[in-house]
């Protein structure tokens, strides 16, 4: 490996996230839409039942909770659209590259001759929006190559084409 | 990886196979434990009613009836245990062990032996007054997916699992050999062909050790019905022991206890100054923690001894349980030493390993090495990889043991690195030889990884805002499920994103060379090109220069034997 002079910082462009010649495809904007439907049912149902038992019970510190809920959900809402983003994946020709998080960056590295199987699964909002989860595993449980917001047909295009590769460079553990 | 060369014998009905059943004084040791567990149960909530039936019997009564009731349990769970042990039956084949269980709900495990992580002959303190054991088969199939056949005589389970271990090894009774490699294995003298993977495992063995199995004559062609165990036991040749005395004073150089200790001087410092003697009473479950603590270590590592086999590493150790682990070549995952503070005077480590089938909460059995000495620690890393793949490998471990920054040509976290971990940041530091990816670790609780290049499952980086803003990055290996994860914390962003695409190179390349599955088919991977010379020189079987290179110290500190023979000649 490259033995880098460990001492000056070096230029913050070439981040370890954009390694050169690998076209990244994104994942479906729908999947924002998706989450924020999510947020918007999850977190509205927990905010006006906090804020109906705050106005039951009549202490004036209990609206604290559905307020800091609220302000908790509109700041993942704004949130969303940047994440769905910065989601993207890559197959290249030995294995697939995954990139997620904004704040929080990840970017995993999954040969596919480790793959041992693939999970691909919608649930019904999901289904609704025409997207669809896929979920590489490996013998390692801290894999986490999960794909999600890919149209139905990528989904199974992308299975597919994980199955045979994986098949083709199938080792053992 | 099913064989695609060797014609698969016909399918025969499975009730042609040689269905056999466990040892009949079985149901009499399960019975127990189905007893214990419902005094266990059903005790502890019961207590309070005791004082109630004393009141409605009256004294001496009282107690025929709590033994009548138990006398009862004990025939309930007696009589379970019988009819369990009637319905459960194994079989092996060349391709598996099938095991039928299940009263009301009925079971067939099977465990393909090309799967085959670990074989281990467990004894539990009953078993052992018996001369009994269990036989578990591992395989990399999460909690609960091994297949255990229990109980078998001691050398009925010592004999299966010789058995088992060649088939894995792909030594096959009586099946058609095609030219390539069968007969370079089983075939001949076996003394000629099977060092090539043999003495991968030990180098240090002599020709005459190198024989896994004798390959029955009696199995017939189609090979489902195979005869008596016909396998001789692989010799093995011990390579570490660790005697007691140490493992004693390791404990008391353990952390734990001293903690406790500390506990007590408090909650007795606390009891003088308050005039109360709550506290004390929180010393009690404390002592009961460490005192667990204390026995776990002490019984899981007794008596502890490492031996290298052609079947593989064969570790055995308790005091209690006593257990005989048999991990064949290539199932080892990734390796941890660890050490303590108080152990840094006598350069103790702990060596742990992970392998596919002992999952997270097998703690006792993922051990390598409970207390080894910084040369034993060497050994037992030679055992799972005889080539560290640099140059000079104890200079290596050495600089991983010990050093700091950029010791022993480290790639260490850079300087700024301190902001994050002010402590330890000199320890983080990663060393990529030809054959594995070195990782350390930790100022006061020092840690060293070594990950195979071939045993990297996937690759990952990852990074949070401050590391963002310094530019560091955390690089991961994934592996499978065990107490190594093997990760470098705040390296160069650049450095980390390099060695992800490098790795992921290496990584690959390693595979595409690596030994196969049944080990002692070196000749015959799937990747057909490859010859055996270069077969048995990947990393995975062991190389030709494993022995001259870690080996100078092993030997000289474990095996007694100076001469490794060289194992790429053979062929």
């Amino acid at each position: 490996m490259t033995t880098d002079s460990p001492g000056h910082a070096p230029a913050p462009t070439a981040g370890p996230f954009d390694p050169a010649d690998v076209a990244w495809t994104p994942v479906s904007s729908r999947l924002a839409t998706v989450r924020l439907l999510m947020i918007a049912l999850w977190g509205g149902g927990l905010v006006v039942v906090t804020a109906v038992v705050a106005a039951l019970v009549g202490y004036a510190w209990l609206w604290g909770v559905p307020a800091v809920l609220a302000a908790l959900f509109l700041w993942g809402a704004l949130l969303v659209r940047r994440q769905v983003r910065a989601l993207a994946y890559a197959e290249r020709a030995d294995d697939l590259l995954i990139r997620r998080g904004i704040l929080f960056r990840e970017l995993v590295v999954v040969p596919y001759g480790r793959m041992q199987y693939v999970d691909v699964s919608a649930g019904p909002v999901q289904r609704r929006f025409g997207i669809a989860t896929v979920q590489l595993h490996t013998a390692a449980p801290g894999t986490d190559a999960t794909i999600p917001g890919l149209p139905p047909q990528e989904a199974a295009r992308l299975r597919d084409r994980l199955a045979s590769r994986g098949e083709a460079r199938l080792a053992g553990l | 990886m099913s064989d695609p060369v060797r014609p698969v014998p016909e399918q025969a009905p499975e009730d042609a196979y040689d269905w056999r059943r466990m040892h009949p004084v079985t149901p009499a040791l399960r019975g127990w434990k189905v007893l214990a567990a419902v005094v266990a149960a059903i005790g502890f909530q019961l207590s309070d009613d005791v004082g109630s039936l004393v009141e409605r019997f009256g004294p001496g009564r009282a107690w025929l009836v709590l033994l009548g009731l138990l006398a009862l349990v004990a025939l309930v769970g007696f009589a379970y245990s019988a009819l369990a042990w009637r319905v459960t039956r194994y079989a092996v084949t060349d391709e598996a062990v099938h095991l039928r269980q299940g009263l009301l709900f009925r079971q067939q495990r099977q465990a393909r032996l090309d799967r085959l992580q670990a074989v281990d002959v467990v004894q539990p303190l009953l078993a052992r007054l018996f001369g009994l054991a269990q036989l578990n088969l591992e395989v990399a199939g999460g909690t609960g997916s091994a297949v255990q056949l229990a109980f078998l005589r001691e050398a009925d389970a010592e004999a299966l699992r010789a058995q088992i271990l060649a088939l894995a090894a792909g030594l096959r009774p009586g099946a058609p050999s095609p030219a390539t490699g069968e007969d370079a294995v089983p075939g001949g003298p076996a003394g000629e062909g099977a060092p090539s993977s043999a003495d991968a495992v030990a180098p240090g063995l002599p020709a005459d050790a190198a024989l896994a199995g004798q390959p029955a004559p009696a199995g017939a062609a189609g090979g489902t019905r195979p005869a008596v165990p016909a396998f001789e036991a692989a010799p093995e040749q011990v390579v570490y022991e660790l005697p007691m005395p140490r493992l004693v004073r390791s404990i008391v150089r353990s952390t734990a206890p001293w903690v406790f200790l500390a506990a007590v001087v408090g909650a007795l410092v606390a009891v003088v100054v308050t005039r109360e003697v709550g506290p004390l009473f929180l010393v009690g479950p404390g002592a009961l923690g460490v005192g667990g603590y204390v026995w776990g270590r002490l019984n899981g590592a007794a008596t502890f001894r490492a031996a290298t086999s052609p079947d593989g590493i064969r570790l055995r150790h308790g005091l209690t349980e006593k257990r005989t682990q048999t991990v064949p070549p290539g199932r080892v995952q990734a390796v941890r030493l660890t050490q303590g503070p108080l152990w840094r005077g006598p350069d103790w480590w702990r060596v742990e390993m992970n392998v596919a089938g002992y999952g997270p909460e097998a703690s006792n059995a993922s051990v390598l090495h409970p207390v080894a000495t910084r040369q034993e620690a060497a050994v037992a890393l030679w055992l799972v990889l005889p080539d560290l793949g640099t140059d000079d490998p104890l200079g290596a471990l050495d600089a991983a043991c010990r050093g700091t920054v950029d010791d022993g040509g480290f790639t260490p976290a850079p300087r700024r690195a301190r902001w994050l971990d002010p402590l330890g940041w000199r320890r983080h530091g990663v060393l990529v030889t030809r054959t594995a990816l070195l990782m350390r670790s930790g100022r006061w609780w020092r840690t060293v990884v070594v990950v195979p290049h071939e045993r990297t499952q996937s690759l990952a980086v990852t990074q949070g805002p401050v590391q963002r803003r310094l530019a560091l990055a955390t690089f991961v290996a994934h592996s499978t499920p065990g107490p190594v994860s093997p990760q470098v914390a705040h390296l160069d962003a650049a450095v980390a994103g390099a060695l992800l695409g490098e790795q992921s190179e290496r990584a690959r390349h390693a595979r595409a060379v690596a030994g196969p599955e049944l080990w002692m088919r070196a000749a015959e991977a799937p990747h057909a090109p490859a010859s055996i010379g270069s077969a048995a020189g990947a990393p995975g079987a062991g190389t030709p220069t494993a022995g001259p290179e870690l080996g100078t110290s092993p030997t000289a500190a474990g095996t007694g034997t100076t001469s490794p023979s060289a194992p790429g000649d053979a062929p």
